[in-house]
């Protein structure tokens, strides 16, 4: 460890991205100087509400107490996303993709033995699939903080999330917070930023800059000028409409994202406790913007108990889809939106803020002389884990059989990246496997492939030995009596989240 | 006070039970009563003694978790230190109910008034939403079938060590590190030199009945008197 750490951090921008990543860089990094600027106009967009798994450790490491996160915003358990009329439409067309693992051991055995039982996929692989079903809690409140009977992760009020994080980066782990406007950069000679001139005159240095700005990304694309890989060949989606709807007191708090798929897009439906969060993605080639409203307003109308359809004012978003050719060039990083962007399918917008915290935390810079294979290995990282994105939203997509022009627009060879049309070419013989997905920590591993895959009715691999199915049925059947017993002993969402919030007050 | 019901998914549909150690929950007892069927299960954690009802003159068996009133020295906050829980302690709040003329099978009854009754929507289900058992309410079914066959054959085991003059009156004086005296009065156990001076014939009876296995076991259990003793010593100590 280095006794005195010589670097001074500014991250400019608040929101979800700015102070996590000053939360994660602080508690990691004690000795470190970070000012977060941000400014005072400017609201946060509050994009994902959605998180992954990671959040569990990213907030046990910054030191929030699960109970405290929870009641602080309004946060629900999230284990898993559940996608509804993406193969056909039709009703009953659902499946989950949920955050507990299948059974150890071979794939291709076990997508033999579940084939015999009449079961969804999910159903079948893990016990996470009967909790889910029953709006249960992954966890009892007397397990220690952070650990479940199943894997989970949040749903959250990213606004109130941010607040929770500004309190604890400023009160907790020393980072200093400066609300004013940037008004200019200022170069040095290698083309770092020098210097952030804000509005009250002052000017800030440091050795590296996070850009946390969002969508301006000033600094990244402001100062930097890193050009933006556009995606939106592969992904169509360009528009959503979020509307926000209160819950009625004691109506059963759901475990998993729903999204519902619709003839130019999809809704989103994340519920909290006190409200849901609800928003109907489209792309505008496809789907004009009053007929997004009509599906949003209808999805709202038939899913909502007590929901008021003509109080609704939706808040209309249009996004790019794409990411930068580079997220760190010279002494910039970029974090969060200014980095890219994509549909939140598969809620990747916090997860990428947690991972670039994480690598940033894991390999900080010492000097700017080793700055530059820094950013090399970054950029070399985020590409791979934007294009296994890209990849992975897609497969959603291209084993549709949905017929309307959008869909059928999806499924255009010409739109499938060439990676991912490999992929399919395999698993028409083969299971995913980590040989596909052979990084240290790939975003979604093969079991995730497999949940999407099979949850959307691909065809079985090649069959193994029957010995092996036979085998693989046991584990399954002991999947069944861990069901059972879990859904047993496990809470309902709504009373968890009312008894830690009484406890709270 | 108790308020027992025949429990049934009808009415108990969607009742949970708190089914972990606490004494709050009812587990804050020095003794409960136990049958020699599982007298093998406790054998290796506590001990075992016989009690005789001074009414009836009947034995019963008992194990010893304390050694004064509302002490559980195997209860550690929300953990229990032991291998196995007694029967009678790990199917509560349940029992077994029968009609008082009928010998047939016992039904599963439910003491509502039971503190492990929960009212906060924590705890263990006992039927699922299509209205069958869950895993917890069959091994609850399963424990309650096992006490009610073992409360039946008790009278049978204790008539044989009647028989054979094989229960001796125990009293013990503990006297714990902190001077503190306690003393255990008006028990019962195996009196080990009668049952070492038993005829082959005598022990092949009680073997043939299957009364020979809990004896030993119940001889044995004797050895968790000093591990008692210990563990009280400890939570003097805090």
């Amino acid at each position: 460890m280095r006794a005195e750490q010589p670097f001074q951090v500014v991250i400019v921008g608040g929101g979800s991205a700015g102070w996590l990543t000053a939360c994660v860089l602080a508690a990691r990094h004690p000795g470190l100087a970070i000012t977060l600027v941000e400014s005072p106009d400017i609201p946060t967009i509050g994009v994902g509400e959605g998180t992954w798994p990671t959040m569990r450790e990213t907030l046990a490491g910054i030191g929030i107490s699960e109970a405290e996160f929870l009641v602080a915003c309004d946060a629900s358990f999230k284990q898993g996303s559940r996608f509804d009329g993406w193969r056909t439409g039709e009703a009953g067309d659902s499946y989950l993709h949920p955050f507990t693992l299948p059974p150890p051991g071979d794939m291709a055995a076990l997508l033999h033995a579940w084939s015999a039982t009449g079961s969804g996929f999910a159903e079948a692989m893990t016990a996470q699939a009967a909790a889910c079903a029953q709006h249960l809690a992954p966890r009892q409140r007397g397990m220690p903080d952070y650990a479940g009977a199943l894997n989970y992760a949040y749903h959250f009020d990213a606004g109130k999330f941010a607040r929770l994080l500004t309190r604890h980066a400023t009160q907790a782990l020393g980072v200093a917070h400066i609300a004013a406007n940037v008004t200019a950069t200022t170069a040095a000679a290698n083309g770092d930023v020098a210097t952030l001139v804000l509005a009250d005159g002052r000017a800030l240095t440091a050795d590296l800059f996070i850009d946390c700005t969002g969508q301006a990304a000033r600094l990244i694309n402001g100062h930097c000028q890193v050009e933006w890989i556009d995606r939106s060949d592969v992904s169509f989606n360009d528009r959503a409409l979020a509307v926000q709807v209160p819950v009625l007191p004691g109506s059963p708090v759901a475990s998993q994202t729903i999204g519902t798929a619709h003839h130019a897009g999809w809704l989103w439906d994340i519920a909290l406790p006190t409200r849901r969060g609800i928003g109907c993605v489209y792309a505008s080639r496809f789907m004009r913007d009053d007929e997004a409203d009509d599906v949003l307003r209808a999805h709202v109308a038939a899913q909502v108990p007590g929901a008021d359809v003509t109080a609704l004012a939706p808040r209309k978003l249009s996004f790019a889809t794409g990411h930068r050719a580079r997220f760190w060039q010279g002494n910039v990083v970029a974090v969060g939106l200014s980095a890219g962007f994509i549909e939140p399918l598969e809620a990747s917008a916090i997860v990428l803020i947690e991972l670039s915290a994480r690598a940033l935390a894991d390999a900080l810079p010492a000097s700017r002389d080793a700055m530059a294979v820094h950013a090399a290995r970054f950029n070399e990282m985020f590409r791979t884990r934007w294009d296994r994105i890209v990849n992975f939203l897609k497969l959603h997509y291209v084993l549709s059989r949905r017929t309307e022009p959008y869909w059928l627009a999806q499924r255009d060879p010409a739109t499938i990246p060439q990676r991912l049309a490999d992929d399919l070419v395999l698993w028409r013989e083969h299971p995913p496997s980590a040989r596909d997905f052979p990084l240290h920590d790939e975003m979604f591993p093969a079991a995730s492939q497999a949940y999407v895959l099979y949850g959307m009715g691909h065809g079985l691999p090649l069959p193994p030995p029957a010995a092996a199915i036979t085998a693989a049925a046991a584990r399954l059947a002991e999947v069944q009596d861990r069901a059972r017993r879990m859904a047993a002993g496990l809470p309902e969402n709504r009373t968890y989240l009312a008894a830690i919030a009484a406890q709270a007050a | 006070m108790s308020n027992h019901q025949i429990l049934t998914h009808d009415a108990h549909a969607d009742l949970r039970v708190l089914a972990q150690p606490g004494a709050a929950l009812g587990d804050a007892v020095m003794a409960c009563i136990t049958v020699p069927a599982e007298f093998r299960r406790l054998a290796i954690d506590y001990p075992i003694l016989f009690r005789q009802d001074e009414a009836t003159g009947a034995f019963s068996a008992l194990v010893l978790m304390g050694f004064e009133p509302g002490e559980n020295l195997f209860l550690d906050g929300d953990r229990w230190d032991a291998t196995n829980r007694p029967l009678a302690l790990a199917v509560q709040p349940f029992l077994v109910g029968r009609s008082r003329t009928s010998d047939g099978p016992g039904q599963v009854h439910i003491d509502m008034d039971h503190p492990r009754i929960s009212r906060n929507g924590e705890g263990i289900k006992l039927f699922e939403p299509g209205g069958q058992p869950t895993p917890y309410l069959e091994q609850i079914a399963d424990m309650l079938g096992a006490l009610d066959a073992g409360y039946r054959a008790s009278g049978d085991y204790f008539a044989a060590l009647i028989r054979y003059d094989l229960i001796e009156p125990f009293s013990m004086d503990v006297t714990l590190e902190s001077g503190a005296m306690h003393r255990l009065v008006g028990y019962h156990l195996v009196n080990e030199e009668k049952l070492a001076a038993l005829e082959p014939g005598a022990l092949a009876e009680l073997h043939a009945e299957g009364h020979l296995l809990p004896t030993y076991m119940a001889l044995a259990s004797l050895g968790n008197l000093a591990r008692l003793v210990g563990a009280k010593n400890r939570r003097d100590h805090g």
